[in-house]
């Protein structure tokens, strides 16, 4: 299955994506979600990042809060809610909302 | 061209997550895909009409009304609106009231459900 979960919130939600074993995986960060994108820990990027996964973040959550999108971690695409369309609809099969 | 069911719980007070859900629906129908919209629990405050809109908080009354001119077939459970005080009398023109069958019929012919929970 290839699933795409949308996450919504600046929460650790490792420990369920961890459990997330489709046969690909998307990551599309919105709303708070988007922190994860640029925020590190430590100098580290978020532990969400690390997920094996293909990474996105919504460019207006993102312009909303200020983040310019030069500061995206580079393993995270900035894609518009029409891309979030096509890959609902052409690259997932499935979503999952956290 | 497909369908996307997408169904929220949230209400706009307290979450952006109806505000996230409107604008993706309004960007799918922009690209030719028919969308059903379901809103359960507090996301039936959306169905209400006349809502005051002020600077600088989100209002969706008026972008709802623009995506059901475009197609948008938009319900709300119509349980959860009563048990709100929610009648039909102060609900928004063209948004439909029914059981949770609605959107269980409309996930079964969907090409794509995205099911967003309450806060």
């Amino acid at each position: 299955m290839k699933l795409a979960v949308f996450v919504s919130d600046f929460r650790n939600t490792v420990d369920t994506l961890d459990r997330l074993k489709p046969e690909k995986l998307g990551v599309i960060l919105v709303g708070n979600g988007v922190y994860h994108a640029v925020i590190k820990e430590n100098g580290a990027p978020s532990p969400v990042l690390k997920t094996p996964a293909a990474f996105y973040a919504l460019s207006e959550d993102l312009e909303t809060r200020g983040i310019n999108t030069a500061n995206v971690e580079s393993n995270v695409k900035v894609i518009s809610y029409g891309d979030i369309v096509d890959l609902i609809f052409n690259d997932y099969e499935k979503t999952a909302w956290l | 061209m497909g369908k996307l069911t997408i169904g929220c719980f949230s209400s706009l007070v307290g979450s952006m997550s109806l505000d996230f859900a409107v604008k993706l629906a309004g960007a799918a129908l922009d690209k030719g895909h028919k969308v059903d919209f379901w809103v359960s629990g507090n996301g039936t405050m959306l169905s209400i009409k006349d809502q005051r809109s002020f600077k600088d908080y989100s209002s969706l009354e008026k972008p709802i009304k623009e995506l059901i001119a475009k197609g948008l077939s938009i319900t709300a459970c119509e349980a959860c609106a009563e048990a709100r005080g929610y009648n039909k009398g102060i609900t928004m023109e063209g948004f439909k009231r029914h059981s949770m069958d609605w959107y269980l019929a409309s996930t079964f012919d969907a090409d794509r459900v995205l099911h967003i929970g309450g806060e």
